[in-house]
C-alpha cells in the first residue's frame, strides 16, 4: 500500500464527508427543532441540478452554490408549509417531497446530462501549509467548501448551545407547548429550521455535482440523502458527533471502490451495508439507554403543533 | 404566524377525501401544465396522450392495471401497517426481498411445473418480504424502536443485498458482464389474463379485497384498530399491543413482498437491482392518499398506475417520465392542503381568541 | 392601592359561566388565598389575571392601572407569573435553561447562567440545583424551577395553582416559607388551594369563590374557622336535595377494598392505605376535590394501575393482580373519567365500540357476527335512551350525555355485580346528568353495588347511602347523607379533622 493511494483515499473520505456532513447538519438543525424532513435526498438532487445549471449559466461556482442552496430551501419550504404550518403529516410529505424533488430535478435537468461543468471548486491553494507531508495533500487541499461545512457546523454547535435563540429553538423541539406558553414563536422557528436544513442539503447537492462528481445525471445522488437522515440519528443530533459520523460513513463510502487495492476480499456492496446497519444498532441502543431516562431524540420530533383555542 | 390561524370549522367544509384528491389532481395538472409549458411542450398534448396510452384503449387499462398491481400492494402494505398508527417506509426493500425470495426458488426448482412453481415463487416471495420486516418489528414491540427509521435502512440493505446477487453469486454468466440474473424458467411467468395484464391482477385483487374485509370483520382486525385507538383503551379490553405489533408489521412486510414476487413473475423476466422501482415509495403516498382504505387504496393506485403509463408513453415524445413523479408527488401536496382547508379555515389571530391550555379541558376549577 | 384588583370578571365558555362577576383584591406584599370547590371559577380567574383568557366583561388593574393582556406575554411583561398546577417544563432542560428560556441575553454561557440563577434563588433562599436536568428533580424541586422562573422575569404578583398537591408536608412547609420571603420583598402570591390548613399556615387573607362569583372577598385568615370557610365553598347547610329510596337491607359485599396503596410513577403514594366495602344495592359515593387520589384509586380497582399494596376483592374473589379484562370477567364493570381517552374509541363507530365488552363472545371463529353485534347496539341504543345519528358514523360525533349514557349502558349491559363510576356525570347537560342518575339508580336497584365518585356534592347527597371523603390519598370521613350536612362534607374535603357527631365517623389519623 503506497502513499499515493493512502493519500487518494483520504482525500475521498474528505469529499464524501464534505457531502454527507452538510445535508446531515442541516437535517440536525430541522429534527432539533422538532420537524422531521425526510426529503433530504430530493432537496439534494434539486441542489445539485439547480446549481449545475447556474454553474453552465454563469460559470460562478459560488453563485451557483448559493443558487443551489436556495432551490433546496425554497423545496423545504413546502414540507414546511404542508407539515408545520398546516399541520398534515411529516412523514407523508418528507416523502412525497423527495419524490417531487427528484422528479423536479431529472425533469430541469434533462437536457444536462452530458454537459461539462461550467464551474467547478477546485481546491484552495493555501501556500507553503500544502507541502506539510500527509496533512498537506490531504487537508489542506480540501476545497473552499469543505472550509465552509467544517465552519457552518462550529457555527450551529455555538449557535445551538450558547445562544438564548438556540435554547428556543432546542425547546421547540422537545415540547412545543410549553416553549410556546413562554412566548416562543414555534411556528416562525420550525419553518426557519426547516428552510435551513433544505439550504444545507441544497448545498451539498450542489457540491456533488460542482464538485465531488462534476457533472449532473438522473440518480447521482445515489441514496446519500438517506445516509443523511441515518447520521442525523448516528450523530444523537449533536453537530460534533454528526461531523465525527460523516467522516465514518463517508469513509465507507470512500472505502468501496479501493477495496481491491488494499487487497480485502469483502465485496463493496456489503460493506456499503454497513451504515444503515450502524445507525439501526445506535438506534437499538439510544432507545435501551431512554429506558429509564428521556432519550436523545428531541422529545416533539414529528408532531405537528397547534395551539388549543378556549 | 403573521396574525393568521387555523381554526377548527364547526362542519368540516365538504365530506370525503374523494374531493380533496380531485382537489389535490386538479393542482397536480396545473402545476404539471405550468413546468410542460416552461419546457416548450402543450400541455394539452402530453396530457391527452397520457390519457390515451393509459386508459384510452383496453390495451392501455390493461398495462394500466399491471401497473396497478405493485402499487396497490405496496400501498395496502403501508395502510395494513397504518391501521396501528404504525409507517411502514421499508415497502422498497421488502419488494426486492420478496423478489429476492421469489427468484431464490426459482434457483433451487427450475424444472418444476407452472401451476406448482408460480405459487412457490410467491410464497417465497411473501416470506422474503415478512423476514425482512421481521427484524424491526421485533424491536418495535420488545425495545419500542421507531419502526420509520428501522424499516427505512432496511431498504437500502435490501438494496445492496440484491445488488450484489447481480453482481456477483447470481450474475447471468450469459449476460456479458451485466448486472442482472439470468432469466427465469418460462413456465415461472403468469399467465395473462388480457391484453397485458396476467392474473397478478387477479391475485392482487384478491390480496386487497380479502384483507380489507379481514380487517374489517374479523376479530383480528377488529383489535387493530382498538389498539391504534389508545394504549390505554386496549389494555382497558384486554389486548396485547406487543402481539399486534409484531404480527402487523411482518403482515405488512409480507404484503409488499408479494408484489415483488408478482413482479418477478409478471412484467420482468429476470431479478434485477431496479426490480421495486420507486413502488415502494409511491405506495406510502397512495396509502396517504387512501386515508389508508383498502377501498380507497385500489383506486388510488390505479390512477397512479395511470399516470406512470402515461408518463410513459410520452418519453417518445420528448417529455421525462419524471413527469409522471412530480404530478404524483403533487398531487399528494394538493390533497394534503385541500383536506386541511376542508377541515379548518383560516382566521385572523384577534385578542378575543385565547391562548393555549396544557391541560385537559374541563379540569379547571 | 391594591397590587392587583380584578373587578366584575365575567368568562363564559360554550356551554358554562366560569366566572359571573368575579371580583378580587389583593394587597402588595401580602400572601392571598382563592378557595372553592371544583367548578367553583378560581383557576379561570386566575388565567385572566395571567394573561390565559380574555375576560368578556370586567376589568383588569395592577397597581391601579388598569391592564388589557392578550396573551400571556403580556402579563410576563407586566409582571404577573403564573405556576400552573402541570408545569411548564423541558425535561431534558437543565434548571438553568429552563429558566432563562423565556428571556434572557442573547448569548449565554452554561457556567454564567447557572451563576445567575444560583444567586436568584439564594435571594429568595430557595434551594435549587441549576446544573442538573429537570427530569431527575423531584416534584418540589421543579415547582421550585417554575417559580424561579417567575422571579426570573420580575415578577411582582405570582399566582400558584393548587401548589402543594404535588409536594410533601414538608416541601410544603419549604413552600410556606419562600412565599412568606418573597412577600416581604414587597411582591404579591396568590394561592390557588382548596386545602384549609394550608391556608392558615401560609396565607394573609383569603377570598373564597362558589359558582363563578365571590363569595367572601379578603377574609383575614386569623378570622377565619373551618364551618365558615366550608360553608362559603359549598353553600348553605339547609340546602336539601332529592333523596333516593334506599333499599333496606343492604346485601353482601360485593366490593371490598382492603388496605390499598398505590404510588404513581414519580413514587408518590396518591393512596394511602385505603380501606371500603360496598354492598348489594347499595350507592358508596365518594367525595373529594379532584386530585386527592380518587382517580388513582379508581383506576387501581379497575386495572388500569397496578396496586403498591393492599387488596381488592369482588365478590370474595381477589382480583388484586388481574388485568383489567379479567375484573370485567370477574363482575367489575368501570365507566372511567377520561371517557373518550380509555373507556371509549374515538375514531371507531357506535357499533364497534359497544361491542369491546362483548365482541368475544359475538365472535363466530375468527369472525365477528355484525348481525349480532348491530342488534345488541341496537337493544343498547333503546334502553339506555342514545342518540346517535348514524351507527356507522365515527362515536366522537355524539354528545357527551349520549357517549356517556352508551358508555354506561355497555358497561352495565355486562351484568357486573360493582360497578364503578368515576365523574359520571361531569360535562354533562342536565337532561344528561339526570338519565344518567336514574340509571344508576336503576342499577343499585337491580342488586348491583355502584362506588360512585364525584365532585358534585349534591349529586353525592342525593344518591348515596354512604358517603366517604378523600383528602391527600385517605378516606377521612364516612357520613350518613341523611344527617351529615354540605358544610361538614365540605369541610373534611378541605381537610379540616372532624370530630364524630351523629352522622360522621371519623377514619383514624
Amino acid at each position: 500500500m503506497n502513499e499515493t493511494t493512502l493519500i487518494g483515499l483520504v482525500i475521498s473520505i474528505l469529499q464524501f464527508g464534505t457531502l454527507l456532513y452538510l445535508a446531515a447538519l442541516g437535517e440536525t438543525i430541522a429534527e432539533k427543532s422538532g420537524v422531521l424532513n425526510l426529503g433530504v435526498e430530493g432537496m439534494m438532487a434539486m441542489g445539485g441540478v439547480i446549481a449545475f445549471f447556474v454553474g453552465v449559466g454563469t460559470g460562478n461556482p459560488w453563485l451557483a452554490l448559493i443558487a443551489g442552496a436556495v432551490a433546496g430551501a425554497a423545496l423545504a419550504l413546502v414540507h414546511g408549509l404542508v407539515s408545520v404550518v398546516m399541520g398534515a403529516d411529516q412523514v407523508v410529505s418528507g416523502l412525497a417531497l423527495t419524490i417531487l424533488g427528484l422528479g423536479l430535478a431529472a425533469f430541469i435537468g434533462r437536457d444536462l446530462v452530458s454537459e461539462p461543468p461550467g464551474a467547478q471548486f477546485s481546491a484552495l491553494d493555501l501556500g507553503p501549509l500544502s507541502d506539510i507531508p500527509w496533512v498537506g495533500p490531504t487537508m489542506f487541499s480540501m476545497t473552499a467548501v469543505s472550509w465552509l461545512a467544517l465552519a457552518l457546523g462550529a457555527i450551529a454547535a455555538f449557535f445551538l448551545t450558547r445562544t438564548r435563540v438556540g435554547l428556543q429553538l432546542r425547546a421547540v423541539g422537545e415540547s412545543a407547548a410549553t416553549a410556546d406558553a413562554g412566548g416562543t414563536a414555534v411556528v416562525k422557528f420550525r419553518l426557519v429550521a426547516v428552510a435551513i436544513g433544505g439550504a444545507l442539503a441544497g448545498m451539498s447537492g450542489g457540491y456533488l455535482t460542482l464538485s465531488l462528481a462534476p457533472g449532473w445525471s438522473e440518480g447521482t445522488t445515489a441514496g446519500r440523502g438517506w445516509i443523511a437522515v441515518a447520521l442525523v440519528i448516528f450523530g444523537a443530533w449533536k453537530p460534533g458527533r454528526v461531523l465525527i459520523g460523516s467522516l465514518l460513513f463517508g469513509g465507507l463510502i470512500a472505502l468501496e471502490p479501493r477495496l481491491q487495492t488494499f487487497g480485502v476480499e469483502i465485496s463493496p456492496i456489503l460493506l456499503s451495508m454497513l451504515p444503515y446497519v450502524l445507525t439501526v444498532a445506535v438506534l437499538i441502543a439510544i432507545s435501551i439507554r431512554s429506558r429509564n431516562r428521556p432519550s436523545v431524540a428531541p422529545a416533539a420530533i414529528g408532531q405537528a403543533y397547534r395551539r388549543e383555542e378556549r | 404566524m403573521f396574525g393568521y390561524r387555523f381554526v377548527r370549522r364547526e362542519t368540516p367544509l365538504w365530506g370525503g377525501q374523494l374531493r380533496a384528491f380531485l382537489v389535490g389532481l386538479l393542482i397536480a395538472l396545473l402545476a404539471g401544465a405550468v413546468l410542460l409549458v416552461l419546457a416548450g411542450h402543450s400541455p394539452i398534448d402530453v396530457y391527452s396522450k397520457m390519457f390515451s396510452s393509459s386508459l384510452g384503449s383496453t390495451r392501455a387499462i390493461s398495462s394500466t392495471l399491471g401497473r396497478a398491481v405493485p402499487l396497490g400492494l405496496a400501498g395496502l402494505a403501508v395502510a395494513v401497517a397504518g391501521s396501528m398508527g404504525m409507517w411502514n417506509i421499508g415497502a422498497e426493500g421488502q419488494i426486492i426481498a420478496g423478489a429476492i425470495g421469489g427468484a431464490w426458488v426459482a434457483r433451487l426448482f427450475p424444472d418444476l411445473a407452472g401451476p406448482v412453481l408460480i405459487p412457490a415463487m410467491l410464497l417465497g416471495a411473501v416470506a422474503g418480504g415478512a423476514l425482512l420486516a421481521l427484524g424491526p418489528a421485533i424491536v418495535r414491540s420488545r425495545l419500542g424502536v421507531s419502526e420509520i427509521i428501522t424499516t427505512l435502512m432496511l431498504n437500502e440493505v435490501a438494496i445492496r443485498i440484491v445488488r450484489y446477487l447481480v453482481n456477483g453469486p447470481w450474475q447471468d454468466p450469459a449476460s456479458n458482464n451485466f448486472p442482472v440474473a439470468p432469466i427465469l424458467p418460462e413456465q415461472s411467468q403468469l399467465p395473462t389474463l388480457f391484453e397485458r395484464a396476467n392474473i397478478g391482477v387477479l391475485i392482487a385483487a384478491v390480496v386487497l379485497l380479502g384483507v380489507g374485509a379481514f380487517t374489517a370483520r374479523s376479530r383480528w382486525g377488529y383489535e387493530l384498530r382498538i389498539a391504534g385507538s389508545s394504549e390505554q383503551t386496549a389494555e382497558y379490553v384486554g389486548i396485547s399491543l406487543k402481539q399486534k405489533v409484531l404480527t402487523v408489521l411482518v403482515l405488512s412486510g409480507a404484503i409488499a413482498g408479494l408484489a415483488g414476487g408478482l413482479e418477478l413473475t409478471g412484467s420482468a423476466d429476470r431479478l434485477v437491482e431496479g426490480v421495486a422501482n420507486g413502488w415502494g415509495f409511491a405506495g406510502i403516498i397512495v396509502a396517504a392518499l387512501a386515508l389508508l382504505r383498502p377501498s380507497g387504496v385500489a383506486a388510488v393506485a390505479v390512477a397512479f398506475g395511470a399516470i406512470q403509463i402515461g408518463g410513459l408513453a410520452i418519453k417518445t415524445q420528448g417529455v421525462p417520465s419524471s413527469i409522471a413523479n412530480i404530478l404524483q408527488a403533487m398531487i399528494l401536496f394538493g390533497a394534503l392542503a385541500a383536506a386541511v382547508f376542508g377541515t379548518h379555515t383560516l382566521v385572523r389571530s384577534t385578542a378575543s381568541t385565547s391562548v393555549s391550555s396544557t391541560t385537559a379541558a374541563g379540569a379547571d376549577a | 392601592m391594591f397590587a392587583v384588583e380584578l373587578d366584575g370578571i365575567w368568562k363564559r365558555f360554550p356551554g358554562v359561566v366560569a366566572n359571573a362577576g368575579a371580583t378580587l383584591r389583593v394587597r402588595p406584599g401580602s400572601v392571598h388565598a382563592v378557595l372553592g370547590e371544583n367548578g367553583a371559577g378560581k383557576t379561570t380567574l386566575m388565567n385572566v389575571l395571567a394573561g390565559g383568557y380574555l375576560p368578556d366583561e370586567g376589568s383588569v388593574l395592577l397597581d391601579g392601572k388598569p391592564q388589557h393582556f392578550t396573551r400571556p406575554a403580556d402579563a410576563i411583561a407586566a409582571g404577573v407569573g403564573m405556576v400552573h398546577q402541570e408545569f411548564r417544563l423541558i425535561p431534558t432542560f437543565t434548571v438553568a435553561e429552563n429558566v432563562v428560556l423565556g428571556s434572557g441575553p442573547w448569548l449565554l454561557s452554561k457556567s454564567a447562567i447557572e451563576t445567575q440563577v444560583a444567586e436568584l434563588a439564594d435571594r429568595f433562599h430557595l434551594a435549587t440545583t441549576p446544573d442538573r436536568e429537570v427530569w431527575q428533580l423531584s416534584m418540589g424541586e421543579r415547582q421550585r424551577v417554575e417559580i424561579l422562573k417567575a422571579l426570573w422575569t420580575d415578577a411582582r404578583v405570582l399566582i400558584l395553582d393548587e401548589p402543594t398537591a404535588v409536594l410533601t408536608p414538608p416541601e410544603a412547609d419549604e413552600l410556606g416559607r419562600i412565599t412568606r420571603s418573597m412577600a416581604d420583598d414587597g411582591r404579591c402570591i396568590i394561592f390557588i388551594s382548596h386545602k384549609l390548613d394550608e391556608v392558615t399556615s401560609f396565607c394573609d387573607e383569603a377570598t373564597v369563590l362558589r359558582g363563578g362569583q365571590t363569595t367572601a372577598a379578603s377574609l383575614p385568615v386569623a378570622d377565619l374557622d373551618a364551618g365558615r370557610i366550608a360553608e362559603l365553598m359549598v353553600g348553605e347547610a339547609t340546602e336539601v336535595s332529592q333523596r333516593r329510596n334506599r333499599i333496606e337491607p343492604v346485601g353482601d359485599t360485593v366490593l371490598d377494598v382492603s388496605s390499598v396503596v398505590v404510588t404513581d410513577v414519580r413514587g408518590r403514594t396518591v393512596v394511602n392505605g385505603v380501606s371500603l366495602d360496598v354492598g348489594a344495592g347499595e350507592i358508596v359515593g365518594i367525595a373529594g376535590v379532584a386530585g386527592n387520589g380518587q382517580r388513582p384509586l379508581a383506576d387501581c380497582i379497575a386495572g388500569l394501575t397496578r396496586t403498591t399494596s393492599g387488596r381488592v376483592t369482588v365478590d370474595g374473589n381477589d382480583i388484586t393482580t388481574d388485568k383489567p379484562s379479567a375484573r370485567s370477567a370477574a363482575g367489575l364493570a368501570y365507566v372511567p373519567e377520561d371517557r373518550l381517552g380509555v373507556g371509549l374509541a374515538p375514531r371507531m363507530t357506535v357499533t364497534e365500540n359497544t361491542m369491546m365488552r362483548s365482541y368475544r363472545r359475538l365472535s363466530k371463529g375468527p369472525f365477528i357476527d355484525r348481525s349480532a353485534a348491530d342488534a345488541e347496539t341496537d337493544a343498547l341504543i333503546d334502553t339506555y335512551n342514545v342518540k346517535v345519528g348514524q351507527k356507522k358514523s365515527p362515536i366522537a360525533a355524539l354528545s357527551g350525555g349520549n357517549l356517556q349514557r352508551l358508555l354506561v349502558g355497555r358497561e352495565v349491559e355486562t351484568n357486573p355485580r360493582v360497578l364503578v363510576a368515576a365523574q359520571p356525570t361531569r360535562g354533562l347537560d342536565v337532561q344528561g346528568v339526570a338519565a344518567i342518575q336514574q340509571l344508576l339508580v336503576d342499577q343499585a336497584a337491580a342488586g348491583i353495588g355502584i362506588l360512585l365518585i364525584s365532585e358534585d356534592l349534591a349529586e353525592l347527597f342525593a344518591l348515596s347511602d354512604r358517603l366517604l371523603v378523600m383528602h391527600e390519598g385517605r378516606v377521612v370521613g364516612t357520613f350518613d347523607p341523611d344527617d351529615a350536612t354540605r358544610a361538614d362534607v365540605g369541610a373534611a374535603m378541605a381537610g379540616v379533622r372532624q370530630t364524630a357527631t351523629a352522622g360522621i365517623t371519623v377514619e383514624g389519623a
